[in-house]
């Protein structure tokens, strides 16, 4: 408790760091919003092109399937990349003024979140492009992403902590994003993999959360109330252990950068 | 009231023989067993306490300790051991920008920094045009940032920093920076500082600065704490070492020094070394050698010497020579008509100057002892020794005089004496 009202004292600074590195990253050309969704909607274009044509995947509204997938990864994969550099790309911040060094992870998530609501709104475009419009279930959408983002906190926390003492953790990472693209549901539905198999991916958070996140906006399926109960405590317990990885570690930052 | 309070305060860093950075070499270097570092003791046993609106300023060599203490201090690093107490807001001022994104405008990052040090947006919304005025940006408050000259940054930096309303400011040669104009502003807001009766801890090589706002002083050597009182004394102590301590470590650091003098000694020393000259030392006013002197104090040069054979009324020489090599004192017994008599008779001959009239920086010292017709030279140790002056006083120039200044006027009552 002491920690977390300590942490809302600083919530002036995180919002302005966040908002800064925000602007940083559109700010060197005007293109640069758009330069930022070429990225997801060229991964889309490509994967659609290949998974509809060539594997034959037969999902209803495979497009916003797919373009919702890869939104909610790239979430994940931007807040975690990014956060991994906020604290030893700082050393300025760390070494020579104090406060919280959770300020800077947290601030790092929240770039990267507030980097996934304007692709959000592109999908809505895309909705209405496709003449899918969502239901009532749609209010299961925003807490979902909360816990998601959570879950990227945790990940954040730790991963950006043990960065400073081992160099090596973002390449590590970078490996490990690169897998999980795959072994996610994103550029497939659970139901084509073998049912003996399913257990397996459904241990990843991820793919709940972004099962629910389609079935909240583009399906109008409400999430299963157990699915729930088991992302937020995945999200949580993940939060936890990285916070105390964090914890641990966060006394020798200024010295070991 | 005890604004800051160190209590046994130990400081440990490790030094990696081999830095481990990434994980791969940590499990390659756990399996081949190595110890990887070397532990290095950066503060030692160190107590003190600032009251509430005190100035205190820390003095030490390089590699003293100071900064890490007052990164400790701003629980930037954590102790070893022990522990620092702190009452009120602290704002450590170690370097300026902090945070500066280049890319941003000038005002945008008045915003972040002002959020670094502390400031909520409504603060400076308020103090927005005070900032810019100061820092004379006012017309390109919309440029970025990276367009701006340093000077500018700087004084941008400045003038958002000293809005920060904290109860303790630590200091760390802020006041080093920038022009004389600059430096004059830093001077103003450090005074401004004081009057509002601010607690400064305030790290600084120029004892001047020190002496001029601190009430007290720490001083730190080789990462022990030394002394801490009142000022003056403090910065007496620094300049003379009058410890025990400083003596060992003196001892420790003159015998290098005459090592290298040895090696050089083919093309700065000369003479028949009929009479040789063993040693020269520099005696304090508190009868310690030393190699660092305040000016206007007292020093004595003591040259000891033996000779073999006979030799009558050898004339002893000294000469003090600046950096540039220019002359500023030259002596002999010669010229104050001092008949030296049978010299075998004699170990040491000492040159007492009562007050150095030299300004601060490094002098070096040539030592001679000539025949008595100054035709044959015995033993010259040209440049071979030096001293520093250190001249806690704001005079400009290489020598110091006596003086005083008067105003003459119209005052029936004659001339007003300063």
């Amino acid at each position: 408790m002491h920690i977390i009202s300590n942490l809302w004292d600083y919530r002036h600074l995180t919002l302005k760091l966040a908002i800064s590195e925000f602007k940083l990253r559109y700010k060197n050309s005007i293109l640069g919003f758009f330069w930022s969704l070429l990225e997801p909607l060229l991964m889309l274009l490509v994967l659609y092109v290949v998974f509809t044509n060539f594997m034959r995947v037969n999902v209803e509204h495979y497009q916003l399937f797919l373009l919702m997938g890869i939104i909610s990864w790239n979430m994940l994969s931007r807040g975690t990349t990014m956060s991994l550099n906020s604290i030893i790309g700082k050393p300025g911040l760390v070494q020579k003024v104090y406060f919280p060094r959770e300020v800077l992870v947290i601030s790092s998530c929240l770039t990267a979140l507030l980097m996934t609501l304007l692709e959000f709104i592109v999908f809505g475009l895309f909705m209405l492009i496709f003449n899918v419009m969502p239901t009532i279930t749609i209010m299961y959408f925003p807490p979902v992403l909360f816990v998601e983002f959570l879950f990227i906190l945790g990940l954040s926390l730790g991963l950006a902590a043990l960065n400073v003492y081992y160099r090596d953790m973002q390449y590590i990472w970078a490996v490990v994003m690169q897998a999980g693209f795959f072994a996610a549901p994103i550029i497939y539905p659970v139901s084509s993999i073998p049912e003996k198999y399913v257990w397996i991916i459904m241990l990843n958070p991820m793919t709940r959360i972004i099962d629910m996140l389609r079935g909240s906006v583009i399906y109008s399926t409400p999430p299963v109330f157990g699915d729930g109960i088991f992302i937020l405590a995945a999200a949580l317990i993940v939060l936890a252990a990285g916070y105390l990885i964090f914890l641990r570690l966060e006394p020798g930052f200024a010295e070991e950068m | 009231m005890d604004a800051v309070v160190v209590d046994g305060l130990w400081k440990t860093f490790r030094l990696p023989h081999e830095k481990r950075n990434t994980l791969f070499e940590q499990i390659t270097g756990t399996l081949y067993g190595k110890k990887g570092y070397e532990e290095f003791v950066a503060l030692k046993d160190i107590n003190f306490t600032v009251k509430k609106g005190e100035a205190v300023g820390v003095i030490g060599e390089n590699g003293s300790g100071k900064s890490t203490l007052l990164k400790i201090i701003a629980n930037i690093l954590r102790s070893t051991r022990g522990s620092v107490k702190i009452q009120g807001k602290i704002t450590p001022f170690l370097e300026l920008g902090v945070g500066f994104q280049p890319d941003l405008t000038a005002k945008e990052n008045i915003y972040i920094y002002g959020a670094v040090m502390g400031l909520s947006d409504k603060e400076i919304d308020a103090r927005l045009s005070e900032i810019l005025e100061f820092s004379g940006l006012n017309q390109f408050q919309d440029a970025k940032l990276k367009n701006l000259s340093s000077g500018m940054q700087v004084r941008l930096a400045f003038a958002t920093a000293i809005q920060t309303n904290p109860d303790i400011l630590l200091m760390d040669e802020v006041l080093a920076v920038g022009d004389m104009d600059f430096q004059q502003k830093c001077l103003d807001v450090f005074q401004r500082y004081l009057k509002e009766k601010k607690t400064i801890v305030f790290v600084s090589h120029d004892l001047n600065s020190v002496r001029r706002f601190c009430s007290k002083a720490l001083l730190l050597r080789h990462g022990e704490q030394v002394a801490f009182g009142e000022t003056n004394e403090i910065i007496d102590k620094y300049v003379y070492g009058v410890d025990d301590k400083a003596t060992h470590a003196d001892n420790r650091q003159s015998e290098p020094k005459k090592e290298e003098g040895k090696i050089e000694e083919k093309k700065t020393r000369w003479g028949n070394k009929k009479v040789k000259i063993t040693n020269v030392r520099f005696i304090d006013k508190f009868d310690r050698e030393n190699e660092r002197f305040m000016s206007k104090d007292p020093l004595l040069i003591k040259i000891e010497f033996e000779s073999q054979e006979e030799i009558i009324n050898p004339v002893f020489g000294v000469i003090v020579h600046d950096e540039k090599e220019n002359w500023c004192i030259g002596t002999n017994t010669d010229v104050v008509n001092l008949k030296t008599g049978k010299i075998k008779n004699f170990k040491a001959v000492e040159l007492n100057i009562e007050k150095l009239p030299l300004n601060q920086g490094i002098y070096f010292v040539s030592v001679a002892v000539v025949s008595e017709d100054l035709k044959e030279t015995f033993d010259y140790l040209d440049k071979m020794y030096k001293f520093n002056i250190i001249n806690t006083s704001k005079e400009y120039g290489r020598f110091l005089a006596d003086y005083n200044w008067k105003l003459i006027g119209e005052n029936r009552y004659g001339p007003k004496k300063f």
